[in-house]
C-alpha cells in the first residue's frame, strides 16, 4: 500500500529537514522527485545523489519562495520536466521566534511572504501541471503553531493558521480533482529550530510536555505526507493532519 | 512495498468485522500480514466469509460472536483472541449501529442502546485489552464518524455517540501514551449496509453525492486505508489524531450549494 511508483512530484525546501525527509520517502516509495532549494546547492545534490541510489529519478530547481516570479519560474522548471505534476509538498519555510516586541517593520511580512504566500504562489504556479496528471494532490505544512498558541513567533504562528485555512479553501476550490491537504508537525529536530532542540532545558520542556515524550524527527513527518499523496487517500481532501507526539493533548 | 509486510506477525482485533468498513479493515490488516479476530453480533454468515478471505491471504482469522454494548462479551472476545493468536498488537474499535431517526422522541432506552454500543463498547475494548499490549508498542483506532463533528440531529444518538469518540480518542491518547498510541478516524458517507436506503435510492444518493467535493460516496476501503495507516509505523509519531475520511464533505457549507 501506499505506492508511489511513477509519480511525479515537486517538494519545495527538500535540502534539508522536513523536506528532505519527504523526498527521500517520497524516492522509497517509487516516486521521481523534483528537489528544491533556495541557497544550498551543495546539500541539495546530496539528496539527489541518495534518489538516485534508490533508483527514481531527481532533478533539482531553484528560487526563493518568497518571490512570485521566482515561484512560477522553478515550478515551471520542475513542471516541463516530465510535463506533468503528480504532487506538490510545500515544505519551503522560515521560522522566527522573536518576542513581539523586538519584530522589526519588514520582520512580519518576510515570514508571511514565505510561508503563506510561498505556499500559496507555489500551488498556483503547480495548477497546469497538476490538471495534467491522472490523481493529483497536494499536501502543505503547517505546524502544531498553526492550531495552537505559543509564546513568540506570532508572524510564523499567524503564517501557518493561514496555510491551514488556505488548505482547506484550496480543497474546496480545486475539487472534485485535485486533493489538497496539510501536515502540522509538532516539535521536530530540524535544522530550522536547532537553536531550540539543542538547548537543553527547551529540550526536556518538549520531551515532558509530548505524551509520546520525545521530540519528532522529519522521518516521522515524511510517511504522513506519503499517505497523502497515495491512491489509498484518495478520498481525503481539506484534512490538515498533526504529526505531533500529541503535544496538544495536554 | 517490496519489504516483508508491515504487519506480518502481528495480531489485529477489531469490533464489528463481519461487514460494512469493519470488513473492509479486517481484510486491509490481513493483506498488510496480520493475523486478526474479530467480533460480530448477528450475521454469522458473512463472518465466516470474511474468515475464509483472511486465511486465503494466509493468515489467521477467528471470528467471535460478542455484543459490543456487553462489556462481559467484550472481555471474553478478547481473551479468546489472545488466546488462539497469542498477542494483540493492534485494535480498532468499529462496532456501531445507526440508533433512531429524529431528535424529537429520542426514547431513554434508545439514548442508551446507541451510547452503549458506540461510545461505552469502545470504551470497554480498549479496557478489556490494555493488560495485553506489548511492552514496547501497540495501536488503537477507533471508528467514529464525521456525524461527530457537524450538526445531525436527524440522527441524534449516533452523532452524540461519534463525538463522545473524538472525546475518548483525545483522553486515551493522553491516558496510554507513551507506548500506545490512540486516533480516530471520522468517516463520512460510506457505501455500507448502515446507508443502504440512502445510497439504494438516486433521490437522496444524488443529493449527497452532490455535497461532496470529491464528487463520489465513500467505499470502505477509502476508510480501511486510512485505519491502515494509523495503525502502522508510518503513523509513529501521530496520537490523539483524528483522520477525516469524507471526501471534503465536512469541510463547508458550500460543498452542498450547487454551483
Amino acid at each position: 500500500m501506499f505506492d508511489l511508483s511513477g509519480r511525479v512530484i515537486l517538494v519545495t525546501g527538500s535540502s534539508r529537514g522536513i523536506g528532505r525527509a519527504v523526498a527521500l520517502e517520497l524516492g522509497r516509495a517509487g516516486s521521481d522527485v523534483v528537489l528544491h532549494h533556495r541557497a544550498n546547492p551543495a546539500k541539495a545534490d546530496a539528496v539527489r545523489t541518495e534518489l538516485t541510489k534508490l533508483g527514481v529519478q531527481a532533478r533539482i530547481v531553484s528560487g526563493d519562495v518568497a518571490d512570485p516570479a521566482a515561484v512560477a519560474t522553478l515550478v515551471r522548471a520542475a513542471g516541463e520536466w516530465k510535463g506533468r505534476l503528480d504532487g506538490v509538498v510545500t515544505t519551503a519555510g522560515i521560522y522566527r521566534g522573536d518576542a513581539s516586541h523586538q519584530v522589526g517593520p519588514n520582520d512580519f511580512q518576510v515570514v508571511l511572504r514565505t510561508d503563506l504566500e510561498g505556499t500559496f504562489r507555489t500551488v498556483q504556479a503547480a495548477l497546469p501541471y497538476l490538471r495534467k496528471s491522472v490523481r493529483p494532490a497536494v499536501v502543505t505544512v503547517s505546524s502544531v503553531l498553526g492550531g495552537h498558541a505559543g509564546v513568540g513567533a506570532v508572524a510564523y504562528q499567524a503564517a501557518k493558521a493561514g496555510v491551514e485555512q488556505a488548505t482547506r479553501a484550496l480543497a474546496l476550490e480545486l475539487a472534485p480533482r485535485i486533493r489538497v491537504n496539510a501536515v502540522a508537525p509538532g516539535f521536530i529536530r530540524t535544522d530550522m529550530n536547532q537553536a531550540g532542540h539543542s538547548d537543553p532545558k527547551f529540550h526536556a520542556d518538549i520531551v515532558a510536555a509530548t505524551p509520546l515524550g520525545r521530540w519528532g524527527d522529519p522521518d516521522d513527518v515524511a510517511p504522513a505526507v506519503r499517505y497523502l499523496l497515495s491512491l489509498e487517500a484518495d478520498w481525503v481532501t481539506g484534512l490538515v493532519l498533526g504529526v505531533d507526539g500529541g503535544i496538544p493533548l495536554r | 512495498m517490496t519489504d516483508a509486510p508491515p504487519f506480518s506477525g502481528k495480531v489485529a482485533i477489531v469490533t464489528g468485522g463481519s461487514r460494512g468498513i469493519g470488513r473492509a479493515i479486517v481484510a486491509a490488516l490481513a493483506s498488510e500480514g496480520a493475523d486478526v479476530a474479530f467480533s460480530y453480533r448477528k450475521t454469522a454468515k458473512e463472518a465466516r466469509e470474511v474468515v475464509a478471505g483472511v486465511e486465503r491471504l494466509g493468515r489467521r482469522a477467528i471470528a467471535v460472536a460478542s455484543d459490543a454494548a456487553q462489556p462481559d462479551e467484550t472481555e471474553d472476545f478478547v481473551q479468546r483472541a489472545r488466546k488462539e493468536l497469542g498477542r494483540i498488537d493492534i485494535v480498532v474499535a468499529n462496532a456501531g449501529i445507526s440508533g433512531p431517526t429524529g431528535w424529537e422522541a429520542v426514547s431513554a432506552q434508545a439514548w442508551r442502546e446507541t451510547l452503549e454500543t458506540n461510545l461505552v463498547g469502545a470504551y470497554s475494548l480498549v479496557r478489556a485489552v490494555r493488560p495485553h499490549f506489548p511492552a514496547t508498542s501497540g495501536s488503537v483506532t477507533l471508528v467514529a464518524s464525521i456525524g461527530g463533528l457537524v450538526a445531525s440531529p436527524e440522527q441524534l444518538p449516533y452523532s452524540v455517540s461519534k463525538a463522545g469518540l473524538l472525546s475518548l480518542t483525545r483522553s486515551l491518547a493522553l491516558a496510554l501514551a507513551p507506548k500506545v498510541r490512540v486516533n480516530a478516524v471520522a468517516p463520512g458517507w460510506v457505501r455500507t449496509d448502515m446507508t443502504a436506503s440512502l445510497h439504494e435510492a438516486a433521490g437522496p444518493r444524488e443529493k449527497i453525492r452532490r455535497a461532496i467535493p470529491r464528487g463520489r460516496w465513500g467505499e470502505p476501503d477509502d476508510v480501511a486505508a486510512a485505519v491502515v495507516f494509523l495503525s502502522s509505523d508510518m503513523a509513529r509519531f501521530i496520537t490523539g489524531e483524528t483522520l477525516v475520511v469524507d471526501g471534503g464533505g465536512s469541510l463547508s457549507w458550500r460543498a452542498g450549494v450547487s454551483e
